[in-house]
């Protein structure tokens, strides 16, 4: 083949924006000072609104997936991390379809896809601003005006190269982890810690009310006479963020970092050095939060497609058996009433199962199937499966104390898999116990948030060990 | 589903990222030891192409960024009140 993609995106290559690689390995604290000024930055970028909105309040078509997402509605981070996302997993595919003919070991072509991959995020988020501006999800262009509807382009342009620096940046050994996690992490915790100190008054016509919970709960005490009455309505108050929501979502973390302490510890052994004896541990979350992702992700396109053909032709029978779409309570974001998206969405309250128990026990059954099934299939699609652990092992001339090499491969299939399904299983029904029990942001929400700071907090206490105990004593 | 090629993707992506910085810095030794019959290659290093930014460069830059947005909203605010 004498023409190649890649040979196109060269010429662009030198205004491509790239994060300049670190020539020695950062310190650790500098790591963690790199990787908390990226957290601001995020969080001031996710908390700014869009200069020149006029309105956003249509029903947002996006709503189940800000929370993978990481981003927020009518703020510079309108689009988070979607167009990185987006463009890797194009580029991976055509690579991997063989349209794109890429040569992983030669250094040219991994610096030329990545360019090209970069590229194709910066026109994605181009092209995406374009349309929701145009599209008038911020007011109609025409009463915007011209120099508005440019400026909102320019914001979400800017906005997004940032957000494609910053992950790269931390990605390049600058900083802790991915930015990717970070962002998702980032944008649960700061919902929680909103939704727990607001200082945001609203007015339900029994006098101004503090948005916030805890904020509210003492707000309650010193005002109402009734002391009883106070903490029974700081409680159970139901429009706004209650404390049992509270509760519930620090109930939430504590059993998730309590279980992800079980695992299985194989014991290996050296096969050259005699003596030589180590651990291999097989956790419970074995594929962490990923069947979680997956299942939202699933779920967010199943009901972004159905909420879209219900608009389009709200009389097919088909598409009202896929699913029925109606504002609720006030708001203008859409929910699903009937149909498949209705019985895969989570009952809004424990009340609400009581109600419709038909609904809760089939989105129990599907919960629990699609985590079980998606955490098995995570195994042979991210080579962490019983095979590729063996093989590992095999090149580190490590083999299973009181098994001959090849039985290893046995053994580990009998631990692996089961250890998989039965974390998926669980991470399902937190989720699912997390959204009854209305803990703040999602149940998948939460659950992404606490296993990413898991992860960070592994990090740290790994850097700690190595440093002597010096590293996170010095923050 | 998509996403999850993109996860593998990523996993796949970053390591091999990592091993190409770590025979990076091996490569550049041996072209430096190898001197003047390289310089056809030094083209196609990773040092070659691209836009190269400091990461301080990012953090300005989405400083003045969001700095910028501000005074928009400030400018934005006088005016409608004057107007």
């Amino acid at each position: 083949m004498g023409f190649r993609f890649l040979t196109l995106i060269r010429p662009f290559m030198a205004v491509i924006p790239e994060v300049a690689a670190p020539d020695r390995k950062v310190a650790f604290n500098q790591r963690v000072l790199w990787t908390v000024i990226t957290l601001l930055i995020f969080l001031v970028l996710s908390q700014v609104p869009l200069y020149g909105i006029m309105s956003s309040d249509s029903s947002d078509p996006l709503y189940w997936m800000r929370v993978i997402l990481a981003s927020n509605r009518g703020t510079l981070m309108e689009f988070g991390i979607t167009p990185i996302i987006t463009s890797g997993m194009i580029m991976q595919l055509l690579a991997g379809a063989q349209i794109i003919s890429v040569d992983q070991s030669l250094r040219e072509d991994r610096a030329l896809f990545s360019g090209a991959q970069k590229l194709f995020a910066m026109l994605i988020t181009f092209g995406s601003a374009t349309v929701a501006v145009m599209t008038g999800q911020y007011g109609d262009p025409k009463s915007l005006g011209a120099g508005i509807c440019l400026l909102l382009i320019i914001q979400l342009f800017v906005a997004g190269v940032i957000v494609i620096l910053l992950d790269e940046m931390l990605q390049k050994g600058y900083g802790l982890g991915s930015g990717i996690n970070l962002f998702i992490a980032t944008n649960i915790c700061e919902d929680i810690v909103w939704k727990s100190l607001s200082p945001l008054t609203v007015n339900n016509g029994k006098g101004p009310e503090f948005e916030g919970a805890i904020i509210s709960f003492f707000h309650l005490l010193f005002v109402r006479s009734n002391k009883f009455k106070a903490v029974y309505e700081a409680l159970t108050r139901s429009t706004l963020p209650n404390l049992t929501n509270l509760v519930a979502t620090a109930l939430v973390f504590a059993v998730v970092i309590y279980l992800q302490g079980f695992r299985v510890e194989i014991p290996i052994k050296s096969a050259r050095f005699r003596g030589h004896r180590a651990s291999f541990p097989i956790k419970l979350f074995y594929t962490s939060s990923m069947p979680i992702m997956l299942q939202s992700a699933l779920a967010s396109n199943v009901f972004m497609i159905s909420q879209l053909l219900y608009r389009r032709f709200p009389d097919n029978l088909l598409i009202k058996l896929f699913g029925v779409w109606e504002p609720y309570q006030g708001s203008s974001q859409f929910f699903p009433t009937s149909g498949l998206a209705y019985y895969m969405t989570p009952p809004r309250s424990f009340v609400n199962t009581l109600k419709d128990p038909i609904h809760f026990m089939l989105y129990v059954a599907y919960m629990l199937t699609a985590c079980a099934l998606l955490s098995r299939t995570w195994l042979d699609v991210s080579g962490s499966g019983p095979r590729d652990v063996a093989r590992e092992l095999r090149d580190q001339q490590m083999v299973i104390a009181g098994y001959r090499d090849t039985s290893m491969y046995k053994e580990l299939k009998r631990i692996i898999p089961t250890a998989a399904t039965v974390g998926g299983v669980i991470i399902g029904i937190l989720s699912i116990s997390a959204d009854l029990l209305g803990a703040i942001g999602s149940g998948t929400g939460i659950l992404l948030a606490v296993t990413i700071i898991y992860t960070y907090f592994e990090t740290f206490a790994k850097e700690q060990t190595e440093l002597g105990g010096v590293g996170v004593a010095g923050m | 589903m998509l996403i999850v090629l993109y996860y593998r993707a990523r996993r796949g992506g970053s390591s091999a990222s990592g091993r190409g910085g770590a025979s990076g810095s091996g490569g550049r030794q041996v072209s430096r030891a190898m001197g003047s019959t390289s310089t056809m290659m030094r083209l196609y290093t990773d040092d070659a192409p691209g836009l190269k930014v400091d990461p301080v460069v990012v953090l300005v830059l989405s400083l003045v960024f969001i700095a910028s947005v501000f005074l928009l909203h400030i400018y934005g605010k006088l005016t409608s009140t004057k107007g």
